[in-house]
């Protein structure tokens, strides 16, 4: 099988990349729109193509704290459709929960999509192809990859901002760990943390880095995430085409540091830009945005200098 | 849809429609067969009692299975696979209900006896003298077993060893698979969330309880069905029973119609609900998810488990 490789060039050779920050402060019938115009300020390929939204969905979640928030998913959805994707699916392989089905239910994604068989696809049972790893990162060097992840012709990765007990935080990068099927290394998919969190996410992502990232912070979660944490009202969503650059204005957003996180940290060098002069920041400025979030104490060393300290 | 015989039949019938040429199912109609999907598939359709029997299905499908069969005894998650995971737990005992692959399912087994995870070895103690985790506090020198070789012990692949072993006569196990048994089991008890249940096998993460899930919790169940009169059993039954009505999926549906049904507890009749969420989603025509919804109805129906009405009068 054959599939679109990204590519992988040094920061200094990389072009300047663009993040727009958007203030909403709920998940109203608005969001559609907001999210459309914010689109308007890049250009995205996507025109007759297949594109897939990779939100984040890890638990059964009633209360809207843990998951990527359905509205959305359906507002990046239809905002796709609008400027000429031949389709748009979504598509999660959850990490610890084998019934997906009951985390799409419970999150009631079929109210904001409308019948989901033919628009939502389970990563951890899709069909799978081994594709090596264009990184060696960690010690995994190859992995099994879904057939619907590597034949789509765009990927936006739809992560949640929230903190992770194990990696600092976790957003639109972090969240391609769900694209590694269940099916292959079950639930959760040990062999990622066996092999270095650090490094399978930066394996994983330069080998199938998403084109845009759109990182949902209309509430977030902080402390102890990515399941047990509390919920941050930040009233953001945060967007952009380079995945990296997105992740680091989250980070920044959320009073960390970006170079102290260490997966970002190394993604800045091969995958994307990390320093601010190289991202143009569209819409709100981070200042202007800025929400300290809690930290676990092992991770009290990533809040930035000028950040909150949060006990 | 309708309710009762004809229900079960449907899905029966998704099942044996669905059987690839080759013998096997995928994850999903017309999908590459998967050994996990067939394994359970087998397993469904050898509990439905279908008169006339199925046995060219169940035969194509067993061998299917001993095709792919690694040479160390172990099922790999897909033909082709380099190594054994999980999936052996799951079509040894398909095989055995099944019958005729002696040979196969204990080789399956010495595999399994001899497949240690990784957390406890040496190098792990080591690692965890100098740098003590104070993530997840768990008792690691009690082992179970892992999704894939080289992890750590899971919650689930743990039950699904443990109701393998379960179902084979004491002659079948060695000395040294009784020993594991008897760890594992206790490495699921010290794996239960406080207040009953599991999840994926993280009770405490600093500090905070971990929130169980049906899934994990109905497996650890079904593999601690001797231990019904210990406290841990009879909370984490107690917190399957509350969370029934919070249930979104077939597939937890059918696993904790099963795992009450396994205990005797009161369990409702399946039909309606199933009625109401397949005309949901379909069950995004899951094979796994339609074989355990066969396992549970044939449950019901075979009068093992009862019904509302018989529970309530018990």
């Amino acid at each position: 099988m054959s599939y679109a490789q990204p590519s992988l060039m040094p920061s200094f050779t990389r072009p300047e990349s663009r993040v727009a920050i958007v203030r909403s402060a709920s998940y109203d019938r608005g969001l559609a729109t907001l999210l459309f115009d914010a689109l308007r300020e890049f250009d995205l390929p996507v025109n007759g193509k297949k594109v897939l939204l990779k939100p984040n969905f890890v638990e059964p979640d009633p209360e809207g704290i843990i998951n990527t928030h359905p509205a959305v998913v359906a507002a990046v959805r239809d905002a796709f459709l609008r400027r000429g994707a031949a389709s748009v699916r979504v598509a999660e392989g959850p990490g610890h929960e084998r019934d997906t089905e009951s985390i799409v239910e419970t999150i009631r994604l079929r109210d904001y999509l409308g019948p989901l068989q033919d628009i939502f696809v389970d990563l951890n049972l899709d069909e799978v192809h081994a594709v090596d790893l264009r990184t060696r990162a960690s010690r995994l060097k190859r992995l099994y990859f879904p057939r619907t992840v590597l034949e789509a012709d765009y990927i936006v990765s739809l992560p949640k901002l929230k903190t992770h007990h194990w990696a600092g935080v976790t957003l639109s990068l972090k969240n391609m760990f769900g694209i590694v099927p269940g099916c292959c290394y079950g639930w959760p998919k040990n062999v990622l943390h066996w092999a270095g969190i650090t490094g399978s996410i930066l394996d994983i992502n330069s080998t199938v880095r998403p084109d845009f990232a759109i990182v949902d912070g209309v509430i977030g979660m902080e402390g102890n995430g990515p399941i047990q944490g509390t919920p941050k009202a930040s009233g953001v969503l945060i967007l952009g085409n380079d995945p990296v650059a997105v992740d680091a204005t989250c980070a920044r957003v959320m009073g960390l540091a970006p170079e102290r996180i260490d997966y970002l940290a190394k993604a800045g060098v091969l995958l994307g830009h990390i320093k601010p002069e190289k991202i143009r920041q569209l819409g709100e400025s981070i200042a202007s945005v800025k929400t300290p979030f809690a930290v676990l104490p092992a991770f009290q060393k990533l809040i930035a200098a000028d950040g909150k300290k949060v006990p | 849809m309708t309710s009762g015989p004809l229900h079960n039949s449907y899905f029966r019938d998704f099942l044996i429609t669905n059987q690839n040429t080759d013998g096997g199912w995928g994850y999903h109609p017309a999908s590459a067969s998967s050994v996990e999907a067939t394994a359970w598939a087998l397993t469904a359709l050898i509990s439905s009692r279908h008169s006339p029997p199925l046995s060219d299905v169940c035969a194509r499908a067993r061998d299917w299975l001993l095709r792919v069969q690694r040479a160390d005894g172990s099922w790999p998650a897909l033909p082709g696979h380099p190594q054994g995971c999980w999936a052996t737990s799951i079509v040894s005992r398909a095989l055995y209900l099944q019958g005729g692959a002696q040979k196969a399912v204990e080789s399956g087994l010495r595999w399994l006896i001899n497949a240690w995870p990784s957390e406890g070895n040496f190098w792990w103690r080591l690692r965890q003298s100098i740098f003590p985790s104070r993530v997840a506090l768990q008792d690691s020198s009690l082992r179970g077993w892992n999704w894939t070789p080289g992890t750590a012990s899971w919650v689930e692949p743990t039950a699904h060893a443990l109701i393998f072993l379960r179902s084979l006569p004491a002659p079948m196990l060695s000395p040294q698979a009784a020993k594991r048994r008897q760890l594992a089991e206790r490495m699921l008890f010290d794996r239960m969330c406080p207040g009953g249940g599991w999840n994926s096998g993280n009770p405490l993460v600093y500090g905070v309880a971990g929130v169980p899930r049906i899934g994990p919790t109905a497996w650890a169940l079904m593999a601690l069905r001797d231990f019904s009169e210990r406290a841990e059993v009879q909370m984490s039954l107690q917190w399957l029973e509350a969370a029934y009505g919070e249930i979104h999926g077939a597939a937890s549906l059918a696993l904790a119609n099963l795992s009450l049904a396994a205990y005797g507890r009161r369990v409702f009749r399946l039909a309606p609900a199933l009625d109401e969420m397949y005309s949901h989603n379909r069950f995004f025509a899951n094979v796994l998810t339609i074989a355990w919804v066969v396992l549970a109805l044939n449950e019901e129906m075979s009068g093992v488990a009862p019904t509302a009405e018989e529970a309530a009068t018990r």
